[in-house]
């Protein structure tokens, strides 16, 4: 059943994707409710998937990261009144879930009993951090590319489709400053989850998930850093977001090429 | 009676010609009263700076002289049959769909516009006291074929002139442009657009000029905004976010040496630079610095072909649901009252046959029920096939939209009210 609304969702997303990237191969713009209705159908199967799915190992960080994923992207087309996010958004969210069930979902290890709030908050929080990371990254890209277009003076499909850059420019500042607390939280709720139920002695965590987890914390605070308190904006700012985004990545790829295996999320 | 338009657009007539015959709403009902006195029983007076056109529902020749005659007295010289050369008719069906076409954007200067959907709103809504109940029903349809246009096409989709492109380009820039600041450089007839075009979108307006300070005081006081000198304006570059250029220099009248160290203050926030200007009044080196956008006419001109190819990509959606809607209008227009009126005159008809019936009766005397019943069954058989033909005649009539006149014909032959 998790497996079937998994795919119901995936076919979906391929679909949201689809429909996204339909202007830029010379079709014509699909209507906004059904631009809308196929990612939400997508989700509302997701979300019926994610409440039977124990958030253990990495196939279910994978799904739970893309429902983030497709959550945040309807809100902010709704904040740019327009279906630029879902350009990336959609394509991330469909590979994600695709790569979740590839991974397989059923949990690696048991939760003992009474631990499911704790770790159900810290999964949940640490990647809507994370998703919200992803979408600040989405929404520097989005900046580039529409600066890129703007400064040389090309009018094309980016220039129309794409929403202004201070949109794209506020997008990007409401998520790494919303994603920096929910990824703070959820890493707390770890080191609370370790103090509670092993005695104070840590948590029971590989050295990879610690290094990557801190890391992620790191980069994100130094991108909130430099957006609030210095003050970066426009092409600075998403060419931070974009570096940060993309060092967490590739971070993550290295740590899980040499611990591999799916039974973990890293 | 038949529905007519009469008018003069900016097809058929020049700027000068089309700005005597336009009627301000002040002049609308006394216009109508003299086309109404001249027999026409409905009427409304479209006026806008791209059309004058009398829509009337009338069959008397008088009416539309009259308003070959309005028209003509507004025209210094020539007399009313010079105003034909600019005019022109469109009757019955034809006159529908003109309406819905103007009411789509598809007879507008600029194709798909959306104003003036509202001039059409305003006419119908100046008009109501004398526009009687075809063309209320007409024009009530043609706002919502506009709407349907506007919904279902992407006629209205972009923008499609220089000044509007420019407001595209700087939306682009900062989304919403309400709040925003801009520098209008020049206080001719270009800045004077492009400044309302962005006054419109709520954007506050500072406006420089060298030569003709009195006109761009006058036209920011116009627009709220404030005028101020060409040295003054360099400073502004500072703070400004859209600085539109439009002088009549002969050589760049902006360039880095006045305003590169101004924008360096700016600390990266964007600047969008519109040289409309011809010669540009722009050093192009400008545009060098990172955040400033910088456009001349070329480029706007670019974005303003490219939304005038797409909206004309979209004429023959829009001219279906024109066709659509006025076979629905001419279907309601042609069936107006047939079925009550048929009901009514059959109804009259089998009175009369019943009353005329009796009498002969009375006077036949003795004649058995068999033979009563023949007589009325002979009556009855007489009556419906006199009704036979003009039944049908007017059915058909109707489907194909020429019922209105054959009823009326009808409701005058047999002295019957006229509907509702």
């Amino acid at each position: 059943m998790i497996v079937t609304l998994h795919l119901v969702a995936l076919a979906l997303y391929a679909l949201a994707t689809a429909l996204a990237l339909a202007p830029f191969v010379g079709f014509r713009s699909t209507p906004r409710a059904l631009a809308i209705a196929f990612p939400c159908a997508g989700a509302a199967a997701h979300v019926v998937a994610l409440s039977q799915l124990t958030l253990v190992g990495l196939g279910p960080a994978l799904s739970m990261l893309a429902f983030c994923l497709v959550l945040l992207q309807l809100a902010s087309e709704r904040l740019l009144r327009g279906s630029a996010v879902s350009f990336f958004a959609a394509p991330l969210a469909t590979g994600l879930v695709g790569l979740a069930v590839l991974s397989g979902l059923s949990p690696g290890t048991e939760i003992p009993a009474g631990r499911g709030t704790w770790l159900i908050l810290h999964v949940a929080l640490s990647v809507l951090g994370l998703a919200l990371m992803a979408l600040a990254f989405i929404a520097a890209a989005l900046y580039l590319l529409q600066f890129r277009e703007l400064k040389a003076r090309h009018f094309g499909q980016v220039f129309q489709l794409f929403p202004p850059l201070e949109r794209l420019d506020q997008l990007n500042r409401i998520a790494l400053v919303a994603g920096f607390p929910a990824l703070t939280l959820g890493l707390l709720l770890a080191v609370g989850y370790g103090a509670r139920f092993s005695g104070g002695a840590g948590l029971h965590v590989a050295k990879a998930q610690l290094v990557w987890g801190l890391f992620t914390w790191v980069v994100l605070g130094w991108a909130v850093w430099v957006r609030v308190v210095r003050h970066w904006g426009g092409r600075r700012a998403a060419l931070a977001s974009i570096a940060g985004f993309s060092a967490v990545l590739l971070v993550y790829v290295a740590l899980k090429l040499v611990q591999p295996g799916a039974e973990r999320f890293l | 009676m038949s529905i007519k338009v009469l008018g003069v657009n900016h097809r058929t007539a020049p700027l000068e010609v089309r700005e005597r015959f336009a009627h301000g709403a002040h002049e609308v009902p006394g216009a109508l009263a003299r086309v109404m006195a001249a027999g026409a029983s409905g009427g409304v007076l479209l006026s806008t700076c791209n059309r004058t056109e009398f829509y009337l529902v009338t069959d008397d020749e008088p009416a539309l002289e009259t308003v070959w005659s309005l028209l003509g007295e507004r025209l210094d010289a020539a007399p009313s049959t010079g105003v034909r050369e600019y005019g022109y008719i469109a009757r019955d069906r034809d006159a529908v769909r003109h309406l819905y076409r103007v009411s789509a954007g598809l007879d507008s200067m600029i194709l798909g516009e959306s104003q003036i959907q509202g001039q059409v709103r305003d006419a119908w809504e100046a008009s109501r006291a004398q526009a009687g109940p075809v063309l209320h029903r007409l024009f009530q349809t043609a706002l919502h074929v506009g709407s349907r246009v506007r919904t279902e096409t992407r006629l209205g989709m972009g923008t499609a002139s220089v000044a509007s492109a420019g407001a595209q380009v700087a939306g682009k820039i900062f989304g919403d442009l309400a709040g925003r600041h801009a520098l209008i450089l020049g206080a001719g007839d270009m800045a004077e657009l492009a400044a309302t075009c962005l006054s419109d979108q709520g954007v506050q307006i500072t406006l420089v000029a060298n030569r003709t300070q009195e006109r761009a005081r006058a036209i920011a006081e116009r627009l709220g905004g404030r005028a101020v000198s060409l040295e003054e304006s360099w400073a502004h570059f500072a703070t400004t976010d859209i600085a539109l250029c439009s002088t009549a220099a002969p050589h760049a009248v902006v360039t880095w040496e006045r305003v590169g160290p101004v924008i360096a203050q700016r600390r990266g926030r964007p600047l969008c630079i519109l040289d409309l200007a011809m010669p540009r009044d722009v050093d192009p080196a400008i545009a060098q610095i990172e955040n400033v956008f910088l456009y001349d006419v070329d480029d706007l001109q670019t974005v303003a072909a490219q939304a005038t190819a797409r909206r004309r990509d979209e004429i023959p959606a829009a001219e279906r649901i024109v066709e659509e809607e006025t076979d629905l209008f001419w279907a309601w227009y042609g069936g107006l009252g047939v079925v009550p009126t048929i009901k009514e005159l059959r109804s009259r008809m089998d009175q009369l046959r019943a009353a005329e019936l009796e009498r002969a009766l009375r006077q036949l005397g003795g004649l058995s029920p068999e033979d009563r019943a023949r007589v009325e069954q002979f009556s009855q058989s007489l009556m419906n096939k006199f009704l036979h033909q003009p039944t049908l005649t007017l059915k058909a009539a109707a489907e194909q939209g020429r019922g209105y006149g054959l009823l009326d014909a009808l409701r005058r032959l047999f002295g019957m009210e006229p509907p509702e």
